[in-house]
C-alpha cells in the first residue's frame, strides 16, 4: 500500500494512535490518581509518573497524535471520570504534557538507536518538568508581589520549587521514564507498527528536524498555559484583597436584598410555569 | 482487640486492586438512576459554572455555608462512590489543614482559624460541585452536554470512549498483571532491604505488564477506528446535521427547571439571611 510509506500517513491512523495513547495513559494516570503519594521531608515519593507510555508511543508513531492523546487521556480518565476536574488549572498540565511528549517524539530519528531514545526521553521529562516549575514560580512571584517585606521568601520559593523539579527529574524521570522507555521502545519497534497498519519509523520516514515553527508553536501554547494558570489563580488572590471591604458596604447589602427579592419572584414564576407545562403534557 | 483487627483488615481491603477497580466502576456506572443523572447536562453545566466560580469571590460565611449545604445535598443525591469522597476529604484537608499547621507553627494564634475556615468552605463547595457534576452525571450525557456548548468533538468522543472501554481495560490490565505475578518469583520481604527489593520488583512487573498491554490495546484501537470509519465518523464529526440529530435527545424537562429554581431559591434565601445578619 502506498500510504504505508510515510510515518504520519493518514487521518485514521492518527486517530488510532490518539485512541491508543489516550486509553493507556489514561488508565495509568487513573491509578496514580487513586494512590496517595507520601512525603519524606522535602522529597516526595509518588508513582505519579507513567509518562513513559506516551513517550514510547510518541517515538514509535506520529508524535502529535500521541502527545494530544496522552494529555486528553489524563484529562478524561483521571479528572473527569473520577470527578476531580480542577477547572482552568488543568490546562497547564495539558499543554506541558503535550509539548514534552511531542518534542521527545520528534527528536528520535531511529528508534533502534538506544542513545537517541534515552536522550529524547530524558529531555521530554526535563522539558515537561521545567515548564511546570516555571509556572509554579511565576505563580508565587505574582501572588506575593504585594508583600515583598517577607524576607527570604523568593529564595525559599526558588529553592523548594527547584528542588521539587530536580527531585522529579532525577527520581521519577530516571526510574519511571528513562528506564522503561529504554526497555519498551526497542522491544516494541517493528512489532506494534504493523498492528496499526504502518511501517516502522526509519531514517527515511521520520518527520525531520525540529524546525522553528515547532518551537514557536510550543512557546505560544506555553504562554497560553501560563495565562490560564494565572487566571485560575487570580480567583484566589482576588479573595485576599476583597476581604478588606466585604461586610462594611451597605450598598452591597441593599443590592443583595433586591437580588434576593427578584430571585424569589423569578423562581415562583418558573415554578408555576413548569407546573402548567406538566399539566399540558399530561393531557 | 477484635475491633482493631477488623479495622486493620478493613483498611488493607481498601487498597487492593479490586477495590480500586470496583470503586471506579461504581463511580462511572453505578449511579445512572439518581436524580442528578437524569438531569439535563446543559443546565447542570451552567449550575456547575455558578457553584464552581462564585464561592471563590464571596467571603460571606452564611452564604458560603448555604452553598456548601446545597452542594452537599446534591452530592448525596448523586450517590458518589466512597473512594471519591475520601479523596475529596483528603484533598481539602491537605490544602487547608496543612496551612493551619504552618500558621500555628509560625506563631499564629486562634484568630487564624476563621479565615482558614472560610477558605475550607470555599474549597469544599467548589470541589463538591465538581464531584456532583462529573461523577454524578452519566459520562455519555456529559459528553453530549459539552458538545452542545461547542467543545471539540474529539473531547466528547474521548469521554464516551473512556466510559465504555474503562472496565475492559482495567480487567485486562489486572489479568496481565496477575499472570506476570503468577509466573514471577517475588523476593522475600522480611527485612528492609528485602522490602525495597520487593517494591522494585513490583514496579518492574507493572512496567513489564505494559508491553503486552500496549500490543493488545494497539489492536483494539485499530478495530475501534476501523469501525468508526465504516460509520463515517470523521465526516460525521464535523457535519452540522449529524450533530443536530445526535443532540436531539437533550431535552429540558420540568425537573430540570425545578432543580434550577430550587437552587436559585436556596441561594436567594442564603443571601437574604446573610444581609439580615
Amino acid at each position: 500500500m502506498n500510504n504505508m510509506q510515510t510515518q504520519s500517513a493518514n487521518q485514521s491512523q492518527k486517530l488510532m494512535v490518539f485512541v491508543l495513547t489516550m486509553a493507556l495513559y489514561g488508565l495509568a494516570t487513573l491509578f496514580t490518581e487513586l494512590i496517595p503519594s507520601f512525603q519524606v521531608g522535602l522529597v516526595e515519593f509518588s508513582v505519579e509518573y507513567f509518562l513513559f507510555i506516551p513517550l514510547t508511543l510518541g517515538m514509535l508513531f506520529d508524535p502529535m497524535s500521541a502527545a494530544l492523546g496522552a494529555a486528553t487521556g489524563e484529562l478524561v480518565f483521571s479528572e473527569i471520570m473520577l470527578g476531580q476536574f480542577g477547572g482552568l488549572g488543568e490546562l497547564e498540565k495539558f499543554i506541558t504534557v503535550t509539548i514534552g511528549v511531542y518534542i521527545a517524539g520528534r527528536l528520535v530519528r531511529d528508534p533502534r538507536n538506544v542513545k537517541m531514545v534515552g536522550i529524547a526521553a530524558f529531555s521530554g521529562v526535563v522539558i515537561q518538568q521545567l515548564l511546570g516549575t516555571i509556572v509554579d514560580i511565576l505563580k508565587v512571584q505574582f501572588a506575593v508581589s504585594d508583600f515583598e517585606a517577607v524576607e527570604g521568601l523568593p529564595e525559599s520559593v526558588f529553592f523548594t520549587e527547584g528542588f521539587a523539579c530536580l527531585n522529579d527529574v532525577l527520581f521519577s524521570g530516571i526510574l519511571f521514564c528513562l528506564l522503561p522507555t529504554l526497555f519498551l521502545v526497542p522491544k516494541l519497534y517493528g512489532k506494534i507498527e504493523p498492528l496499526l497498519g504502518m511501517q516502522p519509523r526509519t531514517d527515511k520516514t521520520w518527520l525531520g528536524n525540529i524546525g522553528w515553527n515547532v518551537i514557536l508553536g510550543s512557546v505560544v501554547a506555553y504562554a497560553a498555559a501560563i495565562g490560564a494558570e494565572m487566571l485560575a489563580e487570580s480567583g484566589m488572590s482576588l479573595v485576599d484583597w476583597e476581604a478588606d471591604w466585604a461586610g462594611s458596604s451597605s450598598a452591597l447589602a441593599v443590592g443583595m436584598v433586591v437580588a434576593a427579592v427578584v430571585a424569589v419572584v423569578v423562581v415562583l414564576v418558573m415554578r408555576t410555569r413548569s407546573h402548567k407545562d406538566a399539566a399540558v403534557q399530561g393531557v | 482487640m477484635r475491633v482493631a483487627e477488623k479495622l486493620s483488615e478493613n483498611i488493607l481491603d481498601k487498597f487492593s486492586m479490586d477495590f480500586l477497580r470496583n470503586q471506579v466502576l461504581k463511580n462511572a456506572y453505578g449511579n445512572n438512576d439518581t436524580v442528578i443523572a437524569a438531569m439535563d447536562p446543559r443546565l447542570l453545566l451552567v449550575w456547575y459554572l455558578f457553584f464552581g466560580l462564585v464561592p471563590w469571590f464571596v467571603n460571606d460565611v452564611p452564604f458560603l455555608l448555604g452553598c456548601f449545604v446545597l452542594v452537599a445535598v446534591t452530592t448525596k443525591l448523586a450517590r458518589v462512590a466512597g473512594l471519591v469522597l475520601f479523596l475529596f476529604v483528603l484533598g481539602v484537608f491537605s490544602q487547608t489543614g496543612y496551612l493551619l499547621l504552618v500558621t500555628l507553627l509560625f506563631g499564629g494564634d486562634a484568630s487564624a482559624i476563621q479565615p482558614l475556615l472560610v477558605l475550607t468552605l470555599k474549597v469544599a463547595t467548589v470541589s463538591l460541585a465538581s464531584v456532583t457534576i462529573f461523577s454524578g452525571l452519566d459520562p455519555d450525557r456529559l459528553a453530549n452536554g459539552l458538545m452542545w456548548y461547542g467543545c471539540p468533538e474529539r473531547l466528547s468522543f474521548s469521554i464516551s470512549y473512556a466510559y465504555r472501554m474503562l472496565p475492559l481495560l482495567m480487567e485486562e490490565f489486572q489479568n496481565v498483571l496477575l499472570s506476570y505475578r503468577l509466573r514471577g518469583n517475588p523476593p522475600a520481604h522480611d527485612t528492609l532491604v528485602g522490602k525495597v527489593r520487593y517494591l522494585v520488583y513490583q514496579i518492574k512487573i507493572i512496567i513489564h505488564a505494559f508491553y503486552p498491554l500496549m500490543l493488545n490495546t494497539a489492536k483494539r484501537s485499530r478495530t475501534t477506528v476501523e469501525v468508526l470509519e465504516i460509520k463515517g465518523y470523521r465526516y460525521a464529526a464535523v457535519n452540522k446535521d449529524v450533530k443536530k440529530i445526535k443532540l436531539s435527545c437533550l431535552k429540558v424537562g420540568n425537573d430540570d427547571l425545578l432543580f434550577l429554581s430550587l437552587s436559585f431559591l436556596w441561594v436567594a434565601i442564603t443571601v437574604l439571611v446573610s444581609t439580615l445578619l
